[in-house]
């Protein structure tokens, strides 16, 4: 397992990794997205990928905070910093939502400040239902028609449900893996699962599928994890650092599911690419990323944390939240209350995108396994 | 003491005494017992009877015309805020609690009883500058977040402490900010009453936009039939929705007026009227009136030139709600350095009317003024709604100066606060942003606001300061 996860570390370092390199060498166009309500489908037609937008190793975000302020939260902020120092330079252009305040002014700021050859904002609606449904099909079919203006790439349906297709081969193979979570002995760390999901996201689909293929083969020859106190699920706001699940781990905790923007859920369902693709992709947007800026069914978003909790044997679960996230925020103080009434331990921690308070989380995952009885 | 001053005296005791009988008459009506039951129940009402404490504030430095508008103003605020707590106390079965983006003259036409518990956020701090610390508080006792905005905090605190009035249904919306839109969970889950949540688009200018939120609207009347008394009167929406036209034809003649230098009226007088008359209570026979004898007052002045603020140096745009627990920011920035605020980010619209031919047209017409509403225009949408709107009003009523009330818990605007500066900059507008919270003076107290506008209008402009 050591070898892989030295090979997906490497294409965690930096936004631009020697296989989206290579891909540009081969004349691909990387599509950045910032929000898992972008059809990664979409930006994965012909030439075209999506690579997910990180800053690893933000330092500062100095000139980020003169426009964005301080109270806007720190992912959006370390994006501006690191586009302000000409670090998505390779990105073909940008699709963003109006998923949330912040990254709608982080789009506003962007197009003020570097605007890019190609920047799209998706509007999606805060709710489901058929009228919302339409509305998100419009918007999808609008991007498409953006996109292929700029880059001239044909989105056509068939072109649009191969492109379905791969994304759904991509994310069955990784979801395979995510099961194997399930299992009392897991065969790898949720850091090491981390890493995986984490570079999937930020690399060519193509050139994944072996990295992919040889972590699955690794981990079927690994023998199962048993030197682990309690087993935790983390849920929340984007987590793009695998080094976070690491520091939780480094307290005896193993991470058996991720609940959180960039994590496997949701997001890994396989879509209808027999029909209409513009709808598959919408009602994936509208109805399978259960984020909290949607006003409806906070229900039903905390009865699915407690059912993967349960699936998954989790003891305990970690709701984390980014400093100034307001629909995480509000969200997370309401499913506190709500998973403890189920009778699931739960920890809360606010944190920044990048890592800092480290032994502060440190100390509190150990009381926290503590807290459980482990 | 001048005969002027004496008329000025008599005007501000004229609207106290009658403050005070129209409080008192509630009272008298709803029986003292339950009076004691409700004031119990509902401590902030005690705070609201407080109201002339306003009005002292408001009226002191003000004379004139201009003493006579925001004493009438405040009247009717009062009048407004009597028959919505008798709501509470006698039309239970039809209260509505809505959110402060839903538009009321749906709820009205319906024979709902409208109640905004924003209203209280925003209306008690005027009053009493500290009063929502406790409900602030016991918001983040909850574990909501500090930085969220205040307001949806004191919403939110308010429904902890069940000092929110038992209502049939809740509606709500995705505006004004992600904070506001999710701070309805916690009502939700207290009130236990059923929830409808308007859906306002992003791209709100596209015609498609207004389709789909006059279709929200709809599905939100036959959700509200669904599950209250209330059925649509469509002829009283009608009437309403004329009522408004003729209220908003008024307050552009009185925008026309102010545009003159020096204002007949100014501050308060404008922007409270706005922002209690439209968002409450459009529609009523009563608004249309508060806004008609202001036109009178501002024609009465401009006709015999008599300034608002009688020596105008500067004339100032403020941006973002009022500056609530500084309510007299301008009463005092008037007599200090002359600085007239002559229009504001929330009375400003650019969609004024409403077509009442027929049902569908009201419908669009109410959606679209929703969605152009100032704190849907400039929190939801891309920035250049912000932007074109500051320009063309610094254009439009000669504005020298930008006042930003920069609430640190509205992150839509502190995001664009620096792109601001620098578009003022390239056009030679100076800018001043008061670091404050809306509801909470413990942020930043009187004295350090009052510390920021001394520093830029002394620094910067070079004023002099005179001392009161």
């Amino acid at each position: 397992m050591t070898a892989i996860d030295s090979e997906l570390k490497i294409l965690l370092e930096k936004p631009l990794n020697h296989l989206v390199e290579r891909a540009i060498n081969e004349g691909m166009i990387p599509i950045g997205y910032a929000c898992s309500m972008v059809p990664e489908a979409l930006i994965s037609v012909g030439k075209l990928f999506p690579v997910s937008m990180r800053a690893p190793g933000s330092e500062g975000t100095e000139m980020a905070d003169l426009y964005l302020s301080s109270v806007i939260c720190t992912y959006a902020r370390s994006l501006l910093e690191f586009a302000l120092d000409d670090r998505y330079k390779f990105l073909g252009g940008y699709v963003f939502t109006a998923g949330c305040d912040h990254l709608r002014r982080l789009h506003d700021n962007l197009d003020y400040l570097k605007k890019p050859g190609f920047s799209y904002i998706l509007d999606i609606p805060h709710k489901t239902g058929g009228a919302a449904l339409e509305w998100t099909i419009e918007e999808i079919t609008r991007l498409a028609s953006a996109l292929e203006k700029q880059f001239d790439t044909d989105m056509s349906r068939e072109s649009i449900n191969k492109a379905i297709e791969k994304t759904n081969a991509l994310n069955r193979a990784l979801s395979a893996i995510g099961t194997l979570r399930k299992s009392k002995h897991p065969p790898f760390t949720g850091t090491q699962y981390h890493r995986l999901i984490m570079a999937s996201r930020v690399s060519p689909a193509e050139y994944m599928m072996p990295l992919i293929e040889k972590f699955r083969k690794t981990a079927e020859d690994s023998e199962g994890r048993s030197e682990y106190r309690a087993r935790l699920m983390i849920t929340g706001s984007g987590l793009d650092d695998p080094e976070y699940t690491n520091i939780i781990e480094s307290q005896g905790a193993l991470v058996v599911a991720d609940r959180y923007c960039s994590g496997s859920f949701p997001g890994l369902e396989p879509l209808d690419s027999s029909s209409n693709p513009f709808e598959a992709l919408a009602r994936r947007t509208l109805e399978v990323t259960r984020c909290p800026r949607m006003m409806e069914g906070f229900n039903s978003r905390a009865e699915y944390i407690a059912q993967i909790a349960e699936e998954y044997s989790a003891d305990g679960v970690i709701i984390e939240s980014i400093k100034f996230c307001d629909t995480w925020g509000l969200e997370s103080a309401a499913l506190t209350d709500q998973l403890r009434a189920k009778g699931i331990p739960v920890l809360r921690v606010e944190r920044e995108y990048r890592q800092s308070g480290e032994g502060q989380l440190r100390t509190r995952v150990q009381a926290f396994i503590e807290s459980i009885g482990h | 003491m001048k005969i002027s001053d004496l008329k000025d005296t008599a005007v501000t005791s004229g609207y106290k005494m009658l403050n005070l009988m129209a409080i008192t008459k509630m009272g008298i009506k709803h029986g003292p017992f339950d009076l004691i039951r409700d004031i119990r129940r509902y401590p902030w009402l005690l705070d609201l009877a407080k109201v002339n404490r306003l009005v002292t504030k408001l009226s002191r430095s003000r004379r004139g015309n201009y003493r006579k508008a925001v004493g009438m103003v405040l009247h009717g605020i009062v009048k407004e805020m009597v028959h919505q707590i008798e709501g509470i106390f006698h039309r239970q079965e039809k209260l509505v609690l809505h959110e402060d983006m839903v538009p009321p003259e749906i709820l009205r036409a319906m024979g709902l009883s409208p109640w905004m518990p924003e209203m209280l956020g925003i209306l008690l701090p005027m009053i009493v500058p500290n009063v929502m610390e406790e409900y602030i508080d016991a918001a983040e006792n909850e574990g909501i977040p500090a930085d969220v905005c205040s307001l949806p905090k004191t919403v939110i605190g308010l429904t902890v402490k069940d000092r929110l009035p038992y209502a049939k249904a809740v509606v709500t919306s995705n505006l004004p900010c992600d904070g506001g839109m999710s701070s309805y969970i916690y009502v939700e889950k207290q009130l236990k009453a059923p929830v409808f949540r308007l859906d306002i688009p992003h791209h709100f200018k596209d015609e498609r936009a207004e389709v789909y939120f006059s279709g929200e609207l709809k599905r939100m009347i036959a959700w509200l039939e669904e599950h209250t008394t209330g059925r649509m009167d469509w002829n009283l929406l009608q009437e309403i929705c004329e009522e408004r036209n003729r209220m908003m034809d008024y307050e552009l003649q009185l925008w026309e007026m102010i545009a003159a230098r020096p204002a007949p009226l100014a501050a308060d007088a404008v922007y409270l009227s706005h922002l209690w008359f439209y968002n409450v209570c459009s529609g009523l026979k009563s608004s249309t009136e508060v806004f008609r004898r202001l036109v009178m007052l501002a024609e009465e002045n401009l006709k015999n030139g008599v300034a608002a603020v009688p020596d105008e140096k500067y004339r100032a745009l403020l941006w973002n709600p009022p500056t609530m627990h500084v309510i007299d920011l301008f009463a005092i920035a008037e007599k200090r350095y002359g600085v007239t605020c002559i229009m504001d980010s929330m009375s400003f619209n650019r969609l004024p009317f409403i077509d009442t031919s027929s049902r569908e047209s009201m419908l669009q017409g109410i959606g679209r003024y929703i969605m152009n509403g100032p704190m849907a225009r400039h929190t939801r949408g891309p920035m250049e709604n912000y932007f074109d709107d500051i320009f063309y009003i610094i254009k439009r009523f000669g504005i020298d100066m930008l006042w930003m009330a920069g609430h640190i818990g509205c992150k839509n605007t502190q995001a664009l606060n620096n792109i601001m500066r620098e578009k003022c900059r390239a056009e030679g507008i100076p800018v001043l942003i008061i670091d404050y919270d809306l509801a909470d003076p413990r942020i930043t107290s009187r004295e350090g606001i009052f510390l920021q506008v001394d520093h830029f209008m002394e620094n910067v402009m070079k004023a002099e300061r005179r001392f009161l």
